[in-house]
């Protein structure tokens, strides 16, 4: 950045380029995290899957109708009275129903507005007996609330983070100016130069994307981080639930009448549905006061192939099956909203789609990264003493160890603590996430503790062993090793075991170009001295 | 199928457009390529972009299709980039000393003083 020092307009790119640091170092520790659990989440029901091994492969996609009938006996006979219930339907991404359900008022499970969940077997209709496990939600929950803290907290400290990404992406443009210019440029072995070579081409390849996910994000919270146009247009019950019901497909109970009629068959009603959208493109069932004269059943469209969150559905009087509405469009500013959340979270994906989300993701959890380190790279040639650097960059250098490296030890710990926590143990799903949270602070520790480059190292390449023995330890320890998984065909088994080991072998290469990087050999201008971290890992990419 | 199609059009139009630039050129020839060929390909790299769009929303729609496109150009770019580095180190361990072609003086000075 001081390159440009010659040229004119220096003092809004000066400013700028000052903005983009430090916005971007302040909460750059919670937007690496953020990003890379973000981006794990795209595909967070394989990875529920992988965690569930107690639920069989599933080779083919059962018939949604008979599933939907299946569950909605269940819940029938299982929560009596209850007042709303709501199934999400299997898809090719998921072997399990997920549905929850508000408890009967007065019932002995907890008082008027409590819920219940569970995941049922769409093959039997009954619950599942897995492991206990949040599985991959742990890490679409905690990449925008966080854990230990109430929810709201955890949103607002997200909102805070994507506020300053959105800063850091603006300024970092405005700063970089010579987008098309250096669109290609890759000056290797300059160290600093190199770094930000590598920071801008993260940066500028998945630009659209960057911009895209960050805005977004704030998008999907909206409703509470901006809440004052709500509250002063809709005041009445009445507007609040027309409100509701332009954002999401979840219809809300009347008032019952008491008069117990059972409920028409639900398999009929999806089969409507189905007809309308497609075998496999229905998404969710939602019944209200079923079993009594006023039921409804809505049957949601599925998010596949259509850029929009907004609420497709078809609702059917519940006592008779007829169908009473239709509803396939919301007002532009819901639609608006509706697309903008779509894009967020890519549910309407393809395959191919997916893994792109997911590749550009990572490329921006790498710019998130780049720019953590080139921070520490920038300021150590500054170093009055490179052997004893003020706190500051110390504590810099030590939070990037732990929160970059250290992240996917801890990561990767949780999938270990899902193989190995007994299964009898009592809240087994929330020891899974103590343990996650137990290693992620160890390793601070030990970047705390150990020498910074040693750090860096060890930390990689424990990432890099632990991550090439899980599938040994899935081998071991479930009866779907990647033999058996590639015998059955099951993707969901042999995708998890190979990515673990590209993933390995990413952080083994990171590793090795940490270790072998020797400052005085490669030459960069003259204050080159230990330049540990700096350029540590400046041809990792490469 | 079609996802591979605009793949590979990306892929071939960041090639086109990363080779008519002249530090680029410079990286990979030591000297600049024509003007003429230059702007053809700039032309043919811009053109196989349109045409990768045209794929995709055709395919798909403008919603998808631009999301899709999105995706496959970010990547593509990634791809063509860490193919010119690993030319540009490749042909350094081969023959002239490590690093030639980056301790090559670059063309900056003339772009960054407008």
């Amino acid at each position: 950045m001081e390159k440009d020092q010659r040229s004119p307009g220096r003092g809004i790119r000066q400013s700028m380029s000052g903005l983009h640091i430090w916005a971007g170092l302040l909460m750059g520790w919670i937007l690496y995290a953020m990003f890379l659990t973000g981006t794990v989440s795209y595909f967070k029901d394989e990875l529920s899957q992988w965690m569930r091994p107690e639920l069989a492969h599933q080779a083919e996609l059962p018939d949604p109708a008979l599933v939907a009938q299946r569950i909605a006996d269940e819940l029938v006979a299982s929560v009596p009275g209850s007042p709303q219930w709501s199934m999400r339907l299997p898809d090719a991404r998921t072997n399990s129903v997920y549905a929850f359900w508000r408890t009967a008022p007065g019932s002995a499970e907890g008082g008027r507005r409590a819920f219940g969940e569970a995941n049922f077997d769409p093959a039997t209709g009954g619950k599942v007996t897995a492991r206990d496990t949040l599985g991959g939600d742990f890490f679409y929950r905690f990449h925008f609330q966080f854990h230990y803290m109430p929810a709201l907290w955890g949103r607002w400290i997200a909102g805070a983070a994507a506020m300053f990404m959105l800063v850091a992406i603006v300024s970092g443009v405005i700063t970089h100016k010579k987008i098309f210019v250096d669109f290609f440029t890759f000056r290797g072995g300059k160290g600093q130069r190199s770094w930000l070579d590598a920071h801008n081409a993260l940066s500028v390849f998945g630009l659209p994307f960057h911009f895209m996910i960050t805005y977004t994000g704030l998008v999907t919270l909206m409703a509470l981080y901006m809440p004052w146009g709500e509250q002063l247009a809709i005041k009445t019950q009445a507007e609040r639930q027309q409100m509701t019901a332009e954002l999401n497909a979840f219809i809300q109970p009347g008032k019952p009448s008491g008069q117990a009629v059972p409920l028409a068959p639900v398999a009929e009603m999806v089969r409507q549905a189905q007809e309308r959208w497609g075998r496999e493109n229905v998404g969710r069932v939602t019944a209200t006061n079923p079993g009594d004269s006023t039921a409804r059943v809505a049957v949601a469209r599925g998010e596949s192939g259509r850029v929009s969150m907004s609420p497709q559905y078809m609702l059917f009087e519940g006592t008779t099956g007829r169908l009473l509405e239709v509803r396939e469009g919301v007002g532009s500013a819901a639609e608006t909203r509706g697309v903008l959340y779509a894009l967020h979270l890519g549910r309407f994906s393809d395959g191919v789609t997916r893994w792109l989300y997911f590749l550009v993701s990572l490329m921006g959890t790498a710019m998130v990264g780049t720019g953590l380190v080139m921070w520490t790279v920038k300021r150590r040639q500054k170093l009055a003493d490179p052997e004893r650097p003020h706190i500051g960059f110390r504590i810099v250098e030590r939070l990037n160890i732990a929160s970059i490296a250290g992240l996917s030890v801890a990561m990767t710990a949780y999938l270990w603590g899902n193989r190995l926590l007994p299964a009898g143990l009592a809240e087994r799903a929330a020891w899974e996430i103590h343990l996650f949270f137990a290693v992620w602070a160890l390793t601070l520790a030990h970047a705390v503790l150990r020498p910074a480059k040693a750090a860096w190292i060890e930390q990689l390449w424990a990432a890099a062993a632990l991550l090439a023995l899980l599938p040994v330890l899935n081998a071991v320890t479930t009866d779907r090793p990647l033999w058996h998984s590639l015998g059955q065909g099951d993707w969901v088994f042999i995708g998890t075991d190979l990515m673990c080991w590209a993933l390995a072998a990413l952080h083994a290469v990171l590793a090795i170009r940490t270790a072998r990087h020797r400052p005085k050999l490669r030459a960069a201008p003259a204050k080159g001295r230990t330049g540990i971290i700096g350029g540590a890992l400046e041809e990792g990419r490469s | 199928m079609m996802h591979l199609l605009s793949f590979a059009l990306c892929l071939a139009a960041f090639a086109a457009l990363a080779l008519a630039m002249e530090r680029q050129q410079h990286d990979l020839f030591g000297r600049p390529l024509e003007p003429a060929l230059t702007r053809a390909l700039r032309m043919t790299g811009t053109s196989a972009l349109l045409l990768a769009l045209g794929v995709l929303v055709n395919w798909q729609g403008w919603g998808l299709g631009l999301v899709m496109l999105s995706g496959h150009t970010s990547l593509a770019a990634g791809v063509v980039f860490c193919t010119i580095i690993r030319i540009m180190n490749g042909g350094g361990r081969r023959g002239a000393p490590p690093r030639t072609a980056q301790s090559r003086p670059l063309p900056t000075s003339s772009r960054s003083s407008p």
